[in-house]
């Protein structure tokens, strides 16, 4: 046809290829090979086929996937620039918006997020956008394109960042390009938080964040690992040795489940469980470990609950050699908050799931032995349409379970007290209270940010919210000087 | 309108009225169009007679369907008649005083003098009087011209000048030409006296020796009722000009009626203002040559507010009095395309190179009939978009008009008739007595003078050192990075606009309108380029298709002074030209290093230090600069803003570039130098024709360019080199240039440039008119400190702190971060959830969630004056009413899915409310209900400048018939639908083949003007005696004239589109820089058609954009009466602004032809009534809030809304009071009162339809004989009409009923003809013969009684068959130009046809049986054309980009073309045919065969035998 009569537009002429090209994943390891070990079970995109899946996005006028990302990933264009092969580019526009894209691609729900949104999800299956980041950001990675960074210009000005979570090392990076002195304190003897302790090998190889982590400290960020606030310093010790101080803590308290034979042995938290494992993995040795309390090997697992952390203890548990893993969780399989993706892998490597069962009681004389569980049915909606459910009478029946892991979610821990700074306010569930622009506390240059001020909730979201932290604190410390020398003159 | 021309005071009141409005409303009267018919005669041997003025007369009287008539029946927007002085009339009359005339001729002015005020007319007489004698010339005395007054309307009448001539005779004993520069200068110290004493009304319409003018507002045809002197025996003349004026100003003015003192003009002028700006500069040296001592007084040489036919005229006026002859002028003024005719003698391609360097044409269409005294021409615009037919007589007239028929001259007299072909001229030398036809005329002009010699060292851009060299590279990727920031690059400009540039050579598309703010209300940074937006052309003149018919496009620009206008044999030496103003880096350099000395810098930044107002400091630096760089000879001034820094700050260039340009105009400098801008912000083709239109010569875009250099480097484009790169960055822009020219129908950049062809939206007015002046700005906006703040804020992003990459953007598509867009994506999930659900509450979230948006159109800012007293809600109008307003606005089935189509259809006809069916026909088993009750006939049928599926059947199911002209999303742009999406229905219904692309013109090629408007709704209304007919326009400048034309033409509905709607696929600078609001169109059409009286007779409609009862409410208000509402019952059907609707890719199958995506389609009748429901239900409210019961108590009521917020603190203002200006004073709804459509008189079909009554009761077959004239109009399409209705389009055997009819047949005979009809013509006819022909069969051919040569001449006239689906028509003689353009079924024989043959055509089969003009088969894409070329010339006339052409090779398709031949000679009689049949064997060897490239895999039989088993 004559040139002069195409009407295409070139430019999206190799996007757009939904209608011919179908969904393809990365490849996913057998599962009789990926439960023999913690390392991840998706094998990376081969390269064109990273932008050929990649070239399968709409280009849509109104990005869903953007929309619905807490980052606002500049998704569509990314995605383009990797059908078109120039990943440096893809990799610098995927990192202006997020400081750990790889991290995000391999533990983000996208099923939740971009993917669930993306409008082509419907009727041709999302694009694979999780898998396309990964892959951007591990190819850069390995190309050697993300290096330890300079600011242009060095401030005086110090911040003082307690928790080297997601939200802690976003708000960190961020603080850090802009030049300001960054010091930051975890408690843990390794960075990243649950990104490094919490979340198991299998989907996230813990040499991932150990990269990441080890560029923020080569690019001048100091870490004080092992510390504790409240014990090696208060925080008012802190905020007179910083500008400006973040609390970035996470929650870390397990929420209880109080029925029958809670006390009974062998009943763990599902957080201790998967540092315990996670240890283990990066080399540690871990007393409680060894001596079999915190190792589910040979053993009838029954795990409680039913979001992310229930899957990540199923699968490690599966991965310790367990005899059984049976995950317990109220509702369907539909109506489940876990990441739909999680549960099939889990099935696949032998997680058998109990749905619609509740716990009644642990059974056992000191140790666990059973989990008494009833049938639920799911009943009448709740005001947000989702349906309760509700014990079908006289179905009690007892599973046999050597060892129980509690996955009900997490709650703030009381803060005024570890830290030894009554004067911090928090709210009645525990979380720092801050106001709702400044994201600051109520103590004048202490912020917070992430879980332990949102509650329990996604890294993504942490990242985001690191990120915005950092914009505030920068603000905040550019206009404070004047502001304390008018504080000076009233007190002369 | 003017200082001089002020007409008399007793119309004040309309007078106030319309000064009124221009001060504070949105009329503007430069903004008036005219339009008309004219012709003239003249003696060929120069003798005198009353033979002349008697065929004049005649014509004129058979011209009055091209002018309009006042409301009151009687004024017409002016008529006249330009004459030889009958000495001997006029020397009776100086005898009757008792003095004896003394020997030479004597002068006669025609006076203009204010009438009621008698103090003021003696006044003028004064002024008159001593200007004369000063000069020391005797007066005869004053004569009051005899006028019946009866005869005008009222208009007229209160308007009406006291009309005198004043006799002055040659006391001096000078020669004619001497006396008639002297009576020149005369005439122009009267006019100056007349301003300086406030003399108003004083117009003096000729004063000269040798001619005299008689003219006014009445109809053509009471001419010499009015004037009865020219009744008079002894008024006798060798030559007539006369002209009708069809005007869509109705602010009467006897002075603007032609013809003018040496020309009348049928036509526009588009570049206008760029040839009044230029003449400001050329007037200087060109006085003081000509008129030495006085110069002063002749300055200025346009008068203030002249039009532009008026401003032509005065120029033209001038170089004549100074000495060049009409002919010479007027090919200067309006030269032929000559830089890419091929055909062209090498002598008159020299005399053009020449002239293209003394003036800036004046370009736009024309049809011309002038004189000097010497010469009567007449003669066409370039592209030949006027008619003009000409005939000579055995006894020695030459007889030139708009139409054939005019002046009736018995057959047997005439000797020859002929057309005016593009550019092209016929006339007489009176003096010599001799005619001039086309090519004696050109051959005379250019051997007058050694134009070879003059042209031959003009240098070319080739011929100057390193300019093959390679392109510079000058920036680091750093400062690169931080360069693009501060100019407020994102990266979207680059991968969405800059990227496809190169990678395509075109200009980047994009689709679903525009939802983000104007840039005047955008809280981000916007620079200098989009508050411009670009002006289009509709109705009063056409667009052009620069792709098409690119042979009379020119981006040819020349540097080195202009020389003297007047001064013939200037020589040329080293003058350079280059091809086009885009120049890329290395471009710039060469041309810098090549003018040397000559060449002067200017660095356009300033200091980012603080100082106030440093922007304005910089902009008097920089001008000073300029001017004392010229004054010291510097003839090259490059502005650059190219030594940014952290420090220093480029000032935008469109503003110093609008500074230095007018700022040299003032100065009177301009022309003795070149601009040449290097801007930073430059990127994508609307900022290059911001800049060109501000007066650049050249622009570089440099930033652009290390942009495209520092991708190229990293391989981002391949292979490609750079230099290739910029080259295909270069036509892109230059393509887009062309476009951006011709959609406002200039085809020649150098009166483009200067122009300011745009239209602010969202600037200060001061700022306008200082820098911009005479560029509109409605709405006032952004001043200079504003720029200057913005500027530098977009500066310190850059430089103030570190930036990793650009950002995002968000202007195109959404960002978070970026811009707002109005279809949010939570609003859409909600408001197709409401919908679904049918949930009002959640319909009430959307269209708060819409409020709660920052500011994104016009009406965010304004709010309703609720009542103290709601009204209650149960007495409020109902939904069911209120819905009946509603219409989904065409979308063709071509775009959206037949399933989105046909819903739509379905639920608008349910709820009794309108779809419009949209461009490309609709499937005939709609038109009747479906079996389950649903109605999926469009109620509504569109017409568009396709005219795909547009047949009579089709046009006879529907109510109403809308005339698209233009579309929100690229006004004044045609379209194509690429064969992928042409799928088998489509190809059906728009009567093509599957798979082959179809070209949608960017003109309707019927309307050129006003007059031809009119012409097509009468068309419609005989083909559809029932419908009414809507008129679809985008609003712009000047739209309210616009539409008080189209209120003339009958239309019985205005349709005012917004530029944010629209779905069309479109280039994305067209999406976002062309068009207006709504809001202020429809403000300004419901002004101005309530000041003229011409609102009740319409309906007003508007759409564009409209999401919310608010949106409605607010439009009604304004003064609408019912409203589109398009993109949002496409989103109610599951549209989710995918924005890809052009890649037929739509995921939710609403927007595409793909079978498996339509599968995908969710949209329900159901869903589209909620919507519809919702809004009604909303608009209930307010109204109840408003304190209103019905609905048409709030339209045109604007006292119900007010200005709640005048925009961002950073602008001057935001003045949103014109568009709630109230003609009428407060509280007057301005409503359409008729209950019947507007009628249309009959024309021949209403005698045709009594005579028979037995085909309609009986079937029978019959033959009906008629003469006829060129007033009967549209002969056969009523009669069609019946037929269609009564037998089905099909339901007659061809040639059923013939009529046989005698004389010259009006415009438009047999448009829509049905199977059945055949008309057959003895005689000739005029323009569009079988436009929309829909089977029937017509024949014209000579009358027996004529003597010439009938293949010689022209019998049909221009554009005929446009749009015809079958049928045949045979004509025996040659047609005018476009013939058979987008012919897709007709079946023809002609005999010769003029340029641009067969454009477009999609089917059919043409066989031209002689000489055709140039462009022949432009986007030709399907049917097949055959072409005898005697000649042998016929390959320098085909535009092969889309056909190929070849001798006849196969027997089948040799006997196709021989059947039709005989045909022809047994339907016409034609003896050149029969000679062809004759001589077959020898002829056939010189046809030609032309079948677009798309249909060989096509065809029936292959084109050549030999190669049949190669294509198989």
């Amino acid at each position: 046809m004559d040139e002069g009569l195409v009407v295409a537009n070139n430019v999206t002429e190799k996007m757009l290829k939904f209608i011919s090209i179908e969904q393809g994943m990365p490849e996913k390891r057998y599962a009789a090979e990926r439960v023999g070990d913690f390392n991840e079970i998706y094998n990376e995109f081969m390269a064109d086929k990273a932008s050929e899946q990649a070239s399968r996005c709409s280009q849509c006028g109104i990005p869903f996937c953007h929309i619905h990302c807490p980052l606002g990933n500049n998704i569509p264009d990314w995605l383009s620039l990797t059908a078109e092969g120039r990943l440096e580019d893809a990799y610098a526009l995927a990192s202006s918006t997020n400081n750990m894209p790889e991290i995000c691609g391999r533990i983000c729900p996208q099923d939740r997020l971009c993917e669930g949104n993306c409008v082509i999800e419907k009727d041709f299956d999302a694009v694979t956008i999780g898998s396309v980041e990964k892959y951007i950001a591990d190819t850069a990675w390995e190309k050697g394109w993300i290096k330890p960074f300079t600011p242009t210009i060095e401030r005086a000005e110090s911040v003082g960042i307690i928790g080297a979570g997601p939200a802690g090392l976003a708000a960190a990076e961020q603080l850090r390009m802009a030049g300001f002195q960054v010091h930051v304190y975890d408690r843990y003897d390794r960075a990243g938080g649950l990104l490094t302790y919490g979340i198991p090998g299998f989907k996230l190889e813990k040499n991932v964040v150990e990269r990441r982590t080890k560029r923020l400290a080569d690019s001048g960020i100091v870490f004080y690992l092992g510390f504790e606030v409240g014990d090696d310093a208060t925080l008012d010790e802190l905020r007179t040795k910083h500008d400006a101080l973040l609390i970035a803590t996470g929650v870390y308290k397990s929420r209880p489940l109080k029925i029958p034979g809670s006390q009974l042995g062998n009943i763990l938290k599902a957080l201790d469980y998967l540092t315990a494992s996670n240890r283990k993995g990066l080399g540690d040795t871990v007393a409680t470990f060894e001596d079999g309390t915190l190792d589910a090997n040979g053993k009838n697992v029954v795990v409680i609950g039913g979001g992310d952390t229930a899957m990540d203890c199923v699968r490690t548990a599966i991965r310790q050699g367990a005899k059984s893993v049976k995950c317990l969780y109220r509702r369907d399989r539909k109506n489940m908050p876990g990441s739909v993706r999680e549960v099939v892998n889990a099935e696949e490597e032998g997680v058998e799931f109990v749905w619609l069962t509740g716990p009644d009681a642990f059974v056992g004389t000191d140790k666990v032995e059973a989990v008494r569980a009833y049938q639920m049915r799911l009943g009448a909606p709740d005001p947000s349409g989702r349906q309760i459910p509700e014990p079908v009478p006289n179905s009690n029946h007892d599973i046999p379970c050597d060892m129980a892991i509690l996955a009900l979610g997490f709650d703030p821990e009381d803060l005024p007290v570890m830290f030894k700074a009554p004067e911090l306010d928090v709210t009645r569930w525990g979380t720092v209270k801050v106001a709702q622009k400044s994201l600051m506390t109520n103590l004048d240059g202490v912020f917070a940010a992430g879980d332990i001020v949102r509650g329990a909730s996604l890294v993504v979201w942490a990242i985001r919210d690191g990120r915005d932290v950092a914009e505030v604190i920068q603000k905040y410390l550019l206009t404070k000087p004047q502001e304390e020398i008018i504080k000076q003159e009233a007190v002369a | 309108m003017t200082d001089i021309f002020n007409d008399t005071p007793t119309h004040s009141d309309m007078h106030d009225l319309e000064q009124n409005l221009k001060a504070t409303g949105l009329y503007d009267p430069s903004e008036d169009h005219s339009s008309c018919g004219v012709g003239m005669v003249a003696a060929i041997n120069g003798v005198s007679s009353r033979k002349v003025v008697r065929a004049a007369i005649e014509a004129l009287k058979a011209i009055w369907h091209r002018g309009a008539v006042d409301a009151d029946g009687k004024t017409g927007d002016g008529a006249g008649i330009h004459l030889e002085i009958p000495q001997e009339f006029f020397n009776e009359h100086v005898r009757a005083t008792g003095h004896e005339p003394i020997e030479g001729k004597m002068a006669v002015g025609m006076v203009f003098l204010p009438r009621t005020n008698l103090a003021l007319q003696e006044q003028c007489r004064e002024i008159v009087e001593s200007e004369i004698m000063n000069y020391g010339y005797a007066i005869y005395g004053w004569r009051q011209v005899p006028v019946d007054i009866s005869v005008i309307g009222e208009k007229g009448e209160t308007t009406r000048p006291e009309i005198e001539q004043i006799m002055i005779a040659n006391n001096k004993g000078l020669d004619d030409e001497t006396f008639e520069r002297e009576l020149y200068i005369i005439r122009r110290k009267i006019e100056k006296a007349a301003v300086e004493a406030q003399a108003h009304g004083l117009y003096i319409c000729s004063l000269s020796c040798r001619s005299v003018i008689y003219k006014g507002l009445f109809l053509a045809e009471h001419l010499t009722n009015f004037y009865p002197d020219l009744d008079d025996k002894r008024f006798i003349s060798n030559f007539a000009i006369y002209h009708q004026r069809y005007s869509t100003n109705t602010f009467p003015q006897w002075w603007l009626a032609q013809p003018f003192r040496m020309l009348a003009h049928n036509g526009e002028i588009n570049t206008i203002r760029g040839n009044i700006n230029w003449m400001k500069s050329h007037q200087i040296r060109m006085a003081s040559i000509a008129f030495g001592d006085h110069s002063a007084d002749i300055k200025p040489v346009i008068p203030n507010g002249a039009s532009d036919s008026a401003a032509l005229d005065a120029v033209f006026e001038v170089m004549v009095r100074a000495g060049r002859s009409a002919p010479m002028v007027k090919t200067i003024l309006v030269p032929e395309a000559w830089s890419k005719n091929t055909t062209m003698p090498d002598s008159h391609r020299a005399m053009y190179a020449y002239i293209n360097s003394v003036m800036e044409p004046w370009d736009g269409p024309a049809a011309l009939a002038m004189t000097d005294g010497r010469w009567v021409l007449a003669s066409v615009d370039r592209s030949g978009l006027r008619p003009m037919r000409y005939l000579t007589t055995h006894d020695g007239l030459l007889i030139v008009g708009s139409e054939t028929g005019m002046v009736q001259v018995p057959d047997e007299e005439i000797l020859e008739k002929g057309r005016l072909g593009p550019g092209q001229m016929v006339g007489v030398n009176l003096e010599e007595g001799q005619l001039y036809k086309e090519k004696k005329l050109k051959d005379r002009m250019a051997n007058s003078q050694p134009f070879q010699d003059w042209i031959k060292d003009i240098v070319a851009m080739e011929d100057l050192d390193g300019n093959d060299g390679k392109e510079p590279v000058e920036l680091s990727p750093d400062e690169l990075k931080v360069r693009l920031i501060a100019a407020g690059y994102t990266l979207e400009d680059l991968e969405l606009l800059l990227k496809p540039m190169i990678l395509t050579a075109k200009e980047a598309i994009g689709s679903m309108g525009d939802d983000t703010p104007i840039a005047v209300l955008s809280s981000q940074y916007r620079n200098l380029a989009h508050y411009f937006r670009q002006k289009f052309s509709q109705v009063t003149n056409p667009p052009i298709d620069s792709l098409r018919e690119f042979r009379v496009m020119s981006l040819k620009t020349r540097f080195g002074n202009f020389v003297n206008v007047l001064d013939e044999g200037h020589t040329q030496k080293g003058a350079l030209v280059v091809e086009s103003p885009v120049l890329t880096n290395r471009d710039y350099y060469v041309l810098k290093n090549h003018f040397g000395d000559q060449a002067h810098d200017i660095d356009c930044c300033f200091d980012t230090d603080g100082t106030p107002d440093a922007l304005r400091l910089a902009l008097d630096n920089i001008c000073i600069e300029a001017e004392e760089a010229v004054r010291e000879g510097r003839s090259h001034l490059f502005l650059s803003d190219k030594h940014v820094t952290a420090k220093r700050v480029a000032i935008p260039m469109i503003l110093a570039t609008a500074a230095v340009n007018t700022y040299l105009i003032k100065k009177g400098l301009r022309t003795f130098t070149s601009l040449n801008v290097r801007s930073s912000e430059c990127l994508d083709t609307h900022y290059f024709a911001v800049l060109i239109g501000a007066g650049a010569t050249t622009v570089n875009a440099y930033l652009a360019q290390e942009a495209v250099a520092e991708r190229q480097t990293r391989g981002l484009f391949g292979d490609m080199s750079l230099e290739d790169a910029m080259l295909r960055y270069k036509e892109a822009i230059e393509q887009g240039l062309l476009k951006i020219m011709s959609k406002m129908g200039i085809s020649v950049i150098s009166s483009y440039r200067g122009g300011y062809n745009f239209e602010a939206l969202g600037l200060s007015r001061a700022l306008v008119s200082e820098f911009f002046p005479g560029m509109s700005s409605k709405i006032s906006g952004i001043g200079l400190s504003g720029i200057e703040a913005k500027t530098l804020e977009q500066h310190g992003n850059a430089y103030k702190l570190p930036v990793t990459t650009l950002p995002i953007g968000g202007f195109y598509r959404y960002r978070r971060g970026g811009e707002v867009h109005a279809y949010d994506g939570t609003l859409i999930h909600m408001l197709q959830k409401a919908v679904g659900e049918d949930n009002y509450a959640k319909y009430l979230n959307y269209s708060q969630g819409l409020q709660n948006m920052p500011p994104v159109n016009l009406r965010d800012l304004l709010d309703f004056r609720r009542a103290k007293k709601p009204s209650k809600l149960d007495d409020i109008e109902s939904i069911t009413q209120i819905r009946k307003r509603f219409i989904t606005p065409g979308m063709s089935l071509g775009a959206i899915s037949p399933e989105a189509h046909e819903t739509l259809a379905i639920a608008m006809n349910r709820i009794g409310a309108k779809s419009v069916s949209g461009e490309g026909g609709e499937d005939s088993k709609r038109f009747k209900p479906y079996a389950n009750g649903d109605n999926a006939n469009s109620p509504i049928k569109q017409i568009a400048s396709g005219r795909f599926g547009v047949t009579a059947e089709y046009l006879n199911n529907c109510s109403e018939i809308e005339i698209k002209i233009a579309q929100g999303a690229k006004p004044g742009e045609g379209g194509q639908l690429p064969g992928f999406k042409v799928t088998t229905l489509i190809a059906k219904l728009r009567h093509s083949t599957p798979g082959v692309t179809l070209i949608s013109p960017p003109p309707h090629h019927d309307i050129y003007s006003i007059e031809d408007l009119a012409q097509l709704i009468y068309d419609l209304k005989q083909i559809n005696p029932r419908a009414e007919v809507c008129v679809k326009l985008v609003s712009s400048a000047g739209i309210g004239t616009i539409a008080a034309g189209v209120a003339k033409a009958h239309a019985d509905v205005i349709l005012i589109s917004g530029n944010s709607g629209g779905t069309a696929a479109s280039p994305q600078t067209s999406i976002k820089y062309a068009g207006t609001p709504w809001e202020i169109g429809l403000a300004e059409v419901n002004q101005v058609l309530t000041l003229n009286g011409l609102r009740h007779k319409v309906k007003l409609r508007t759409d564009g954009g409209m999401r919310t009862g608010r949106d409605i409410v607010i439009a009604a208000i304004l003064g609408a009466e019912e409203f589109g509402i398009g993109t949002a019952s496409l989103v109610a059907m599951g549209c989710i602004m995918v924005r890809q609707c052009h890649s037929n890719t739509c995921p939710v199958g609403v927007c595409t032809q793909d079978e498996d995506l339509r599968k995908k389609f969710s949209g329900t009748a159901e869903k589209v009534i909620n919507l519809m429901s919702f809004i009604a239900e909303e608009v209930r409210e307010i109204l109840s809030e408003l304190g209103v019961e019905k609905f048409e108590d709030i339209i045109g009521r604007t006292d119900l809304l007010h200005q709640v917020s005048r925009g961002a603190a950073h602008l001057d203002d935001l003045d949103l009071n014109p568009l709630l200006l109230q003609v009428g004073g407060r509280k007057t709804k301005s409503i359409c009162t008729r209950t019947e459509r507007n009628p249309v008189p009959d024309t021949l079909d209403a005698q045709m339809i009594l005579d028979a009554k037995a085909v309609f009761d009986r079937g029978e077959k019959m033959q009906l004989t008629y003469s006829i004239q060129n007033t009967q109009r549209a002969i056969g399409t009523r009669f069609s009409s019946e037929i269609t209705s009564r037998f089905g389009m099909e339901g007659l055997n061809p040639g059923h009923v013939t009529v046989r009819m005698r004389g010259s047949a009006g415009q438009s005979l047999g448009a829509f003809a049905v199977q059945g009809l055949k008309l057959v013509v003895a005689g000739d006819a005029n323009d569009y013969v079988g436009k929309g022909l829909s089977g029937g069969i017509i024949v014209v051919r000579p009358s027996n009684r004529s003597t010439f040569t009938p293949h010689e001449n022209t019998i049909i006239g221009n554009t005929v068959l446009y749009g015809a689906t079958k049928g045949e028509l045979y004509a025996s003689g040659q047609a005018g130009e476009r013939f058979a353009v987008r012919n897709s079924g007709a079946l023809t024989v002609v005999e010769g046809c003029g340029a641009n043959g067969c454009e477009y055509m999609t089917g059919g089969t043409a066989v031209i049986l002689g000489p055709v003009g140039d462009n022949f088969g432009a986007g030709m894409t399907g049917g097949m054309a055959f072409i005898l070329d005697d000649s042998g010339d016929f390959e320098e006339h085909i535009n092969d980009e889309t056909v190929i052409y070849q001798r006849v090779k196969s027997p089948y398709w040799e006997e196709v073309l021989k059947t039709m031949v005989k045909k022809h000679v047994q339907e016409t009689g034609s003896r050149y045919g029969q000679m062809v049949i004759s001589n077959w064997q020898t002829k056939l060897g010189r046809f030609w065969q032309v079948v677009p490239k798309e249909m060989i895999a096509h065809l029936v039989e292959p084109l050549d035998e030999v190669t049949t088993q190669d294509v198989a």
